[in-house]
């Protein structure tokens, strides 16, 4: 397959670049938020998966707007009106036959979609607000908070500055931070990108929303950091017919988060049919492993034990019968048939680790990948949340892992719960304790319990244990989360090889004392 | 249901399609139609359906809302069979080519298979 094709319309004087991907009976004009890049979006794993999810039953139809990506640049002294904007969608369909199109409006692209139903019914076959909003100083900011941004803009545009406002939850992920640094710096120049803020700061389309009379779907996340949900629920309220999803999540680009969920519910709603099952899904359990240098090793000497330990960690992946997935920034994905392989192959590499003399932490989650390609999607990136969330030595699985894995001979413990962005509810986790036969030099079982293994901050849990407060009146006694604490019990019963916290008391009760607990 | 004024045959079938009349189009189908479309993005392990005179008409109504050129070349009926290629071309100079075979039943279309490749 050749790659998309870039092309350019012509609105008035100006040349809107456009792409077309896709095959379906439905045109579909996706009309970006506040910046895009016709190319560079293609680069990006969401919004790849995307746009090819919605190439399956359309002809997906994509551009810049004026002012952005590939189109030409607009004069900063004569901002366009949201109008001309509008128009440039019309040049688009023009230019591509496209008589009657769906509108995909993305964030700032849902006023300029709104507004071209408003304006041209009989070329509107429905509307999809995703994100969307009729005011912005209502709903996304207010003049003071907009004056802080365009600073922000006018000093670090093209640094990644502007994620954590936009998608707060990939703040941990190296490779997307990258990725969104030059998609900020391809997508505007930070005049434009102030420019552009400014423009959008105008948009109020609360007069037209009652004029729209075309099929309407709304979607919103719940927790959206941009654009507050009340914003589609205004939407809801005013134009007649419309329907609200609203779905978990905090990241606000369209692009982000479990974007299948999002395609799904388009899907649906616009071809009347649910999406086709994807069949080139599997269940598969996966291994998220990362590795760092508590030692202050040095940059040669650490470049080169992280070199040895890649070299190792393909090799036990193979060993175990898992195939090694591309790097994600620090994080190696290795992908398994089940639970228990992945979890021995998790304990082994955790032996290297401290062979090699390097710091490990891992993550484990079970859930359904492309049968081909590097796992990519919900599932792996849950497991590299867990990863990111273990602590030095550990083996983090989710609840599922666990309960998969019984019969295998693996121990674990409650590791409380996780709240991650992407899902609904906090994800239960477990710890993946030593096996004795398989991993001895994990942890000693011989080495008889001492209260010096404790930290300090454990040995104030420990206390409270024994005085039989609940995790819960512990967290409120130190000023802990509750999941903090929990963190703790599971350590503190690790490292003194107690079953439980009635023995963890009666540890404490034994070794009260100057030196104890 | 909607009035049928054509017999479905071959000439009907290529006057509507080259005349972008959807709404004569949609006349020809069953109420309980399928119509079947393999693609590069629907392949034939599933392919896309659209089931019913109802979705069908708006599939059509999505096509001939397009300003792009149809034509029906090679038709061959064989009792209630018939097959017919088109070829259509985008403004843009994008050309798409069909091969598509039909199951008549009671001189209504009850089912059809689009097989179509795109320039890419």
């Amino acid at each position: 397959m050749r790659p998309i094709e870039t092309r350019y319309a012509r609105s008035g004087d100006v040349r809107i670049a456009y792409q077309v991907a896709g095959q379906g009976a439905l045109d579909l004009v996706f009309v970006p938020g506040f910046i895009s890049n016709l190319d560079l979006q293609w680069e990006d794993e969401g919004y790849s998966r995307l746009l090819k999810r919605l190439s399956t039953f359309s002809r997906l139809i994509l551009f810049d707007k004026r002012g952005t990506g590939l189109s030409d640049r607009i004069d900063s002294r004569h901002l366009p009106s949201v109008e001309t904007r509008m128009d440039d969608v019309r040049a688009v369909m023009d230019a591509v036959g496209s008589g009657r199109a769906a509108l995909l409006g993305a964030s700032e692209g849902a006023p300029i979609a709104m507004l071209f139903a408003a304006t041209y019914p009989e070329r509107t076959r429905a509307l999809v607000l995703y994100g969307g909003y009729a005011h912005f100083h209502k709903w996304v900011m207010p003049p003071e908070r907009l004056e802080a941004f365009i600073e922000t803009a006018e000093t670090a545009w093209g640094t990644g500055a502007t994620l954590p406002g936009f998608a707060p939850g990939r703040m941990e992920d190296a490779h997307f931070i990258q990725w969104w640094a030059r998609f900020e710096r391809l997508s505007a120049s930070p005049t434009a990108a102030s420019s552009l803020a400014r423009l959008d700061a105008g948009i109020d389309m609360r007069g037209i929303l009652s004029t729209i009379r075309v099929p309407t779907l709304l979607i919103h996340r719940r927790s959206d950091v941009r654009v507050d949900p009340e914003a589609s629920r205004f939407l809801a309220r005013n134009i007649r017919g419309a329907r609200l999803v609203e779905i978990p999540g905090r990241d606000h680009p369209v692009w982000t988060g479990d974007v299948d969920r999002v395609a799904d519910i388009m899907e649906e709603f616009l071809t009347g049919q649910p999406a086709v099952a994807d069949t080139e899904r599997v269940l598969a359990a996966l291994l998220a492993t990362r590795i760092y240098d508590t030692a202050k090793l040095g940059d040669r000497m650490w470049s080169e034990r992280r070199q040895r330990f890649h070299e190792t960690w393909r090799l036990l992946v193979g060993r175990h019968g898992g195939r090694v997935g591309g790097p994600h920034g620090e994080l190696m994905i290795a992908r398994f048939d089940g639970p228990a392989r992945a979890i021995r192959c998790a304990a082994a590499l955790r032996e290297v680790a401290q062979q090699i003399g390097v710091a490990s932490a891992q993550g484990i989650h079970v859930g359904e990948i492309e049968l081909r390609g590097q796992p990519v999607g919900l599932t792996a990136r849950v497991t590299m949340q867990l990863a990111i969330h273990a602590g030095r030595g550990d083996i983090i699985a989710s609840r599922l892992v666990a309960d998969l894995a019984v019969g295998s001979g693996l121990h674990f413990v409650d590791a409380g719960r996780i709240t991650l962005d992407e899902l609904g509810e906090p994800l239960p986790v477990v710890q993946a304790t030593s096996e004795q036969h398989l991993e001895p030099a994990c942890r000693s079982k011989a080495r008889p319990a001492e209260p010096a293994a404790l930290t300090a901050r454990e040995s104030e849990v420990v206390s409270l244990i024994a005085d039989g407060k609940s995790n819960a009146a512990i967290a409120a006694a130190l000023k802990l989360s509750e999941h903090t604490v929990k963190r703790h019990v599971a350590n503190i019963l690790l490292k003194l090889d107690l079953p439980s916290r009635a023995a963890a008391a009666a540890f404490s009760a034994r070794h009260a004392g100057p030196e104890g607990p | 249901m909607l009035t049928k004024t054509k017999a479905v045959d071959g000439a009907s079938i290529k006057q509507a399609i080259e005349g972008r009349d959807g709404k004569l189009l949609s006349s020809f189908y069953a109420d309980d139609a399928l119509v079947r479309v393999i693609d590069r993005n629907n392949p034939p392990s599933k392919p896309r359906e659209i089931r019913g005179r109802a979705a069908i008409s708006t599939f059509w109504d999505d096509i001939c809302s397009r300003a792009m050129t149809h034509k029906v070349d090679t038709t061959i009926a064989e009792g209630d069979n018939l097959a017919f290629t088109q070829a259509c071309a985008y403004p843009d100079g994008t050309k798409v080519f069909c091969a598509a075979t039909l199951e008549l039943k009671n001189g209504l279309i009850a089912r059809q298979t689009v097989v179509q490749a795109w320039d890419e």
